[in-house]
């Protein structure tokens, strides 16, 4: 049987069930999880990033209707997590719905958008099983170019996972990189704007925290399938010392052997990839001194009379500026967060509402 | 009395039995402590095995590819020895000009025959140690086979600190093999600073950049901090920045236009820290090491470029 038609019969023996829901119910076999021990020796990537590409081709491969490739596609995500629960990776990322995928054919967007919304309120029914694996979803994007409902469903699902904290799960729907760049930029704006931050204050730290990302470390390994070798405006500002691995595989036909695959080039590359990181940490942390004494510095200016400043004096004015700093950071950083969350209540007392009515 | 001694000698008994009970349990538990341990040890030994295997490949695969080299140069050297002894001392000059102006003409035809070919190309150094001519070479060769703009990247700021030597190194390389003709391939290096290039040049044919982390993060850091200033300053609203305005804040007076193909050096699968914001559609294409690089690897990177298809979320 050519692998196209083993394909099509897997498609056809899955139960439906199974097929919509989140959380895959399989468990290894005994080579695979031999294989994992195997891996599991060595260092493991603690946040994996996945570009589901190639539902499409899949789906004209097989001579199905471009929907059911995008089912598929979701399938195999709930497959793939379950795999990385296995592998004890216990977060992950998604390229759902890019921004840039609204130019798509109008019935194609519909499509996904009624896709999204079943599997959305499919996860508020398996709110139990959530629950008893600790899952906490978050979607990221800019959610006000979605559907209201869509939108209000996301914030239900957002809010009743919000405090499980087993493994996480982050659904980038209409997003792109660069959109969330500029929203974080954005942030920081509003708090110079709300006199809570200086220009200054803003740092990479600072764009690191006003990300969509902030609640999550920077991904270790980054994985694209169908052979593609770009990032498609996908997590730039996050992946820059992450592990970048192509696999030439349709993302509905992804295999436990091609994680594998992905996660020993990751740990091939660790030692190099972790020295990289270090050295731009105390890059980092060398700047930000720099910036805090050179500001520091000024206020003295401002403050003396033209007198020479003596070495004292400067150490104790960049301490306290730091300090200050730090302080005005904590307070915007606190502000932002309660901005955030309280769109999802907003949203969310919206559906109530909408539901009673 | 009686059942005074029967109650010591029941309770003798449960604790003997209570005793045995503990002792069969604890000698359970480590047979299965010694188990897991031995099945750790096992796995470590197995994965260690693995990536020793998969480091022994990699070195004979980059140890023959540089014997293949060595081997070749070897055989030119030799075809060249051949010509000479029977040839008239001009011949020989000949023979090696006609190489370099076959070369020339070669990398034109080359560049027009593919589908497409990068506006922008970003080399990403990403080995310890780089070999300024190696660089200077592909350099060269993407003026050469016509593209416009060139960056050279590396993850230490190596280049940025060399900056001097790998533009002499360029122009050298550039007299060498676009001989007569390097006059009509001009070069423009841009740095940083704000003054205007000093080299005014009729026709520019290429801009070459040099870069490092500094470009990328850091770079939007302060993009930003001009942004916020601008709204400290009441002249714009944080609401006012869309994606284009930030694009044309880091893009500066000078900019250069995305780079469309990421030529990555080197065995580290990464972009390390290459300008996040501006790659977002670059083609990443991998070679193993620019050390010795041949025009031909060059060129098959190109032709990789030209086949990819993108569809731009659609």
């Amino acid at each position: 049987m050519s692998s196209t038609e083993q394909s099509k019969t897997k498609l056809n023996q899955t139960p439906t069930t199974q097929r919509m829901s989140w959380i895959h119910k399989g468990e290894l076999t005994l080579i695979e999880r031999l294989s994992a021990n195997i891996l599991k020796a060595g260092p493991m990537p603690k946040h994996v990033a996945f570009i589901m590409d190639g539902n499409r081709r899949y789906a004209r491969k097989l001579h199905v209707e471009r929907q059911q490739g995008h089912t598929q596609g979701f399938d195999k995500l709930a497959e793939t997590l379950r795999w990385c629960l296995n592998l004890e990776i216990r977060e992950v990322t998604v390229y759902a719905f890019s921004i840039e995928n609204f130019k798509r054919a109008k019935d194609e967007v519909d499509g996904l958008m009624e896709l999204a919304r079943q599997k959305f309120s499919r996860l508020l029914d398996e709110q139990e099983d959530l629950e008893k694996h600790g899952v906490c979803i978050r979607v990221l994007g800019d959610l006000t170019l979605l559907p209201l409902d869509i939108q209000k469903l996301i914030a239900q699902a957002v809010l009743a996972t919000k405090h499980h904290n087993k493994c996480f799960l982050n659904v980038c729907f209409a997003y792109t990189s660069r959109h969330e760049i500029t929203n974080a930029v954005k942030e920081a704006a509003w708090g110079v704007e709300q006199g809570l931050i200086k220009p200054s204050d803003v740092s990479e730290f600072l764009l690191d925290e006003c990300l969509y990302t902030n609640n999550s470390p920077d991904p270790d390994l980054l994985i694209r399938t169908s052979g593609e070798v770009r990032l498609s405006d996908f997590l730039l500002w996050q992946t820059t010392y992450s592990c970048l691995v192509f696999q030439s595989i349709l993302w509905p036909e992804y295999s436990f052997w091609n994680l594998c695959e992905a996660i020993l080039q990751y740990q091939l590359n660790h030692q190099a990839l972790q020295k990289a990181r270090d050295q731009h940490a105390e890059a980092r942390v060398l700047q930000q001194l720099e910036a805090d004494r050179c500001c520091a510095a000024d206020l003295l200016q401002q403050t003396g009379l033209g007198k020479p400043v003596d070495p004292q004096l400067r150490q104790e004015a960049l301490q306290k500026y730091t300090a200050e700093r730090e302080e005005r950071v904590h307070s915007f950083l606190t502000a932002l967060q309660e901005k955030r969350d309280r769109f999802f209540t907003d949203l969310n007392k919206g559906f109530i509402a909408s539901a009673k009515a | 009395m009686k059942w005074h001694s029967q109650s010591i000698f029941l309770s003798g008994g449960a604790f003997k039995n209570w005793n045995a009970a503990l002792y069969e349990w604890l000698k359970i538990r480590q047979k299965i402590f010694l188990r897991l341990y031995m099945m750790a040890v096992v796995y470590e030994f197995v994965w260690r095995m693995l990536h020793a295997l998969l480091h022994l490949q990699r070195t004979i695969l980059s140890w023959f590819r540089i014997s293949i080299w060595n081997w070749n140069w070897r055989l030119w050297r030799r075809a060249v020895a051949a010509v000479q002894v029977p040839a008239v001392f001009g011949f020989q000059n000949h023979t090696y000009n006609n190489k370099k102006s076959c070369g020339r003409v070669r990398w034109k035809s080359d560049g027009k025959s593919l589908e497409k070919l990068p506006l922008h190309v970003g080399l990403l150094i990403a080995e310890e140690e780089p070999r300024y001519t190696d660089i200077a070479n592909l350099v060269v060769w993407c003026m050469a086979v016509g593209i416009s703009y060139v960056s050279v990247y590396d993850n230490q700021g190596i280049f940025r600190r060399n900056n001097s030597r790998l533009m002499d190194e360029i122009l050298k390389q550039q007299q060498e093999l676009l001989g007569l003709d390097s006059l009509k391939y001009s070069v423009e290096f841009l740095n940083n600073s704000n003054d205007k290039p000093e080299q005014q040049v009729l026709s520019c044919q290429a801009t070459v950049k040099v870069l490092s982390p500094d470009d990328g993060k850091p770079g939007i850091v302060t993009a930003a901090q001009k942004f916020c200033q601008l709204v400290e300053q009441q002249q714009q609203r944080s609401t006012d920045l869309d994606v284009n305005m930030l694009d044309s804040l880091l893009r500066g007076t000078k900019g250069m236009p995305d780079p469309d193909l990421v030529m990555k050096f080197g065995t580290v699968d990464s972009t390390l820290g290459f300008l996040p914001w501006h790659i977002r559609l670059a083609e990443i294409i991998s070679l193993p090491s620019h050390i010795n690089i041949t025009y031909e690897d060059f060129f098959s990177a190109l032709k990789c470029y030209a086949g990819c298809e993108q569809r731009l979320g659609k």
